[in-house]
């Protein structure tokens, strides 16, 4: 029976438009959804209830708004959702910290969460927590076998290494050959009656903080070429230049 | 083609509660991942693919608006919303659900006995077992009044001799909910899969709704146990108050395939570039994308109110009929103009127009015709009947 606790980030739905006006970007008209690869940290996190049984706990961070994140993942098959209360931005130090702090008050054994966010693409959150909490940690976890503690499977140099986890542990996951589970309508009207346990920790201060936004460069000109003639310049081309053959 | 996010010029999102907008969304995803990707080529071998149907008993939406058994017990506006998104996959698929759901299990739902409710409806909203409903002969379709097909009762069974057409889900059902006359008065039936003096061939060359099954339903002295029929009700009432929840989601349903023409005339307007421009920025085709954009709205706003009223049981048939009848016509005649703003390329199945558009042929002629709901209305108005010439 373990207390299993996954982290789960409300982002940008990564197929909407973003804008930047001034020098911030502006969310307000843009979608929600559970970050990507917090998706495979959910399903995985299930999985480790279903072989060695427990509750998983969804946790994020943020204001009433990502209460949403946590109750998709209510319906897909989670037992509790807590939020740390916070609408101010936080560094990523100050979010761990906030995380790690949560993670000990509610006991918990092993940690799931996504390899990255899909926002900002920092892969720090799983690492952070665990050397906060003196844990062990993989991260870009594809797969895990749960017999006695984890035995996780990672890319490693050249192929993939199967990685022995004692217990606690932070495991990021990444996408392997996972087929995550959908909520059904069950599952949603339980997600409807859930409360959302809301937390307030005292945030550390933040010691970066974003100047500005801006948009990447727009990409440049794409060129065509025609006819056969062209054909060994092209291959000279993806070869040296775009380093794809 | 750019994302789908859905059409929502109105905001009618904001009359919708949590769960609903979690339903819907839920049966987006769905229909993004496990249908548009497979549905060109369903309908090109004239299936209906299994995996549908265990993927919609999954999600639990199988007979969303029914209470107990086993059933989701939404409420109306989340059933609309969950067959405004099947269809906006296609009408097959919503037509599926929409036969199970409305016409096969509400039946079994409202007239049936106790025992008979137990025995179905869990299986069928699970998905395990497939239903179908048959109430149009050869010879009566707007008329199902007249139809030939009856039951005698034999003392220790029924009888049942006649023949449906155009029943969908026909051939691959468990579970057929027949109307048959019983010493002259329209009675429904169970007829299972198997019994005996039953088959049901199904129909073939359809070119619209080609990812549906389509059958006849043949009884030979097929001899149905007592405990099958339905005791609940008698007369065209029967038939019609299962029509009545299944048009109500037609009403929603046509939205979805409106929505999905929509969605392709703009995103294709404006990447096709003709005398320089995209044709996007030509006066005709934007009072054409704004004539859409309009009569999607306006035809929200009448499924929504409708669901509304629906939920809290102020509503009645002619209301229904309206829906049905507008925004079926209203979603036939964007997918027409859809197919116009794609030029060749609509013709194509690599856009989901043409595709759209001879389903909804379909769609605007089962469950009740354009016309007959036009005549429903106008008896409304009138107080003249005026289906038939003996007034
Ligand atoms: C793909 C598909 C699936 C179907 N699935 C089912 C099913 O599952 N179960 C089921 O029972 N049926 C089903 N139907 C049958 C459908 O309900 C009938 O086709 C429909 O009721 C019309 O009947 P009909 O085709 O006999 O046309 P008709 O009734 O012959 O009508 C032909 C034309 O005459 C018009 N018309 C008829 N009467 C009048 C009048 N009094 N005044 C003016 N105009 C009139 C009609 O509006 C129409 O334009 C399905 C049909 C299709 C195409």
């Amino acid at each position: 029976m373990s207390n299993i606790v996954v982290l789960v980030k409300q982002v940008p739905d990564t197929n909407a438009k973003i804008v930047v006006s001034g020098d911030r970007v502006d969310l307000s008209a843009v979608k929600k959804v559970m970050s990507p690869y917090d998706e495979f940290a959910v399903e995985t996190a299930l999985k480790h209830r279903e072989a060695n049984g427990g509750e998983v706990t969804a946790l994020t961070l943020g204001g009433a708004g990502a209460d949403k994140v946590l109750k998709d993942a209510k319906a897909i098959g989670v037992d509790h959702i807590v939020r740390i209360d916070t609408e101010d931005e936080h560094d990523s130090n100050a979010l761990q910290s906030a995380l790690a702090t949560v993670l000990t008050e509610i006991g918990a054994e092993v940690v799931y969460c996504g390899k990255s966010a899909a926002d900002t693409g920092a892969g720090s959150t799983g690492p952070g927590i665990a050397e906060r909490l003196g844990w062990a940690s993989v991260s870009n976890v594809i797969s895990v076998a749960f017999e006695s503690g984890l035995t996780v499977i990672a890319p490693s140099e050249g192929g993939n290494a199967r990685i022995s986890v004692p217990l606690p542990a932070v495991i990021s996951c990444d996408k392997g050959d996972m087929k995550v589970r959908k909520p059904n309508v069950k599952g949603i009207m339980q997600a409807k009656k859930a409360k959302v346990e809301v937390k307030t920790v005292a945030m550390q201060g933040s010691t970066v903080s974003v100047v500005a936004h801006s948009m990447p460069p727009a990409k440049p000109a794409g060129k065509s070429y025609e006819g056969g003639a062209a054909a060994a310049e092209v291959a000279r081309l993806l070869r040296d230049e775009a380093n794809v053959i | 083609m750019e994302p789908y996010e859905g059409v929502d010029f109105y905001d009618i999102e904001s009359l919708l509660t949590e769960e609903e907008i979690m339903i819907r969304d839920m049966v987006r995803d769905w229909v993004d991942e496990e249908v548009l990707p497979k549905i060109e080529h369903a309908c090109a071998e004239g299936v209906f693919l299994d995996e549908w149907r265990v993927a919609l008993g999954e999600m639990g939406v199988l007979g969303a608006p029914l209470k107990g058994y086993g059933c989701p017990g939404l409420s109306y506006v989340a059933y609309g919303l969950i067959c405004q998104e099947l269809e906006r996959g296609d009408s097959g698929l919503r037509s599926f659900a929409s036969v199970q759901g409305s016409l096969a299990m509400y039946p079994i739902w409202d007239f049936g006995t106790e025992e008979q409710k137990n025995h179905y409806l869990p299986k069928m909203t699970s998905g395990e077992w497939i239903g179908c409903f048959g109430l149009t002969e050869p010879d009566y379709g707007s008329n199902p009044g007249d139809m030939i097909t009856k039951a005698e009762d034999m003392g220790d069974h029924y009888l049942l001799n006649g023949a449906k057409m155009w029943i969908t889900n026909g051939t691959i059902a468990d579970v057929a909910v027949v109307w048959a006359k019983l010493d002259g008065v329209i009675r429904g039936f169970i007829v299972e899969k198997g019994d005996e003096g039953f088959s049901a061939p199904e129909m073939k060359g359809k070119h619209s709704l080609k990812a549906s099954v389509t059958s006849e339903l043949v009884f030979q002295d097929c001899k149905i146990p007592k405990d099958r029929m339905l005791p609940g009700v008698k007369g065209l009432r029967g038939p019609f108050s299962c029509l009545n929840n299944a048009r109500f989601g037609i009403s929603w349903g046509a939205l979805g395939a409106a929505m999905a023409c929509f969605h392709s005339a703009k995103t294709y307007s404006l990447s096709r570039i003709q005398f320089d421009h995209p044709i996007a920025s030509y006066q005709l085709v934007q009072n054409k994308l704004a004539w859409m954009l309009r009569e999607i709205t306006k035809g929200q706003l009448l499924a929504y109110h409708l669901g509304r009223k629906k939920d809290d049981g102020t509503w009645f048939n002619e209301q229904i009929s309206l829906a049905k009848m507008n925004n079926v016509d209203i979603a036939l005649e964007i997918a027409r103009v859809a197919r116009d703003i794609h030029g060749a390329n609509g013709v194509l199945d690599e856009y989901p127009v043409m595709r759209h558009m001879a389903n909804l042929e379909s769609v605007k002629t089962y469950e009740g015709t354009h016309d007959i709901h036009n005549l429903i209305i106008g008896r409304y108005i009138t107080g003249i009947q005026a289906f038939t010439r003996t007034v």
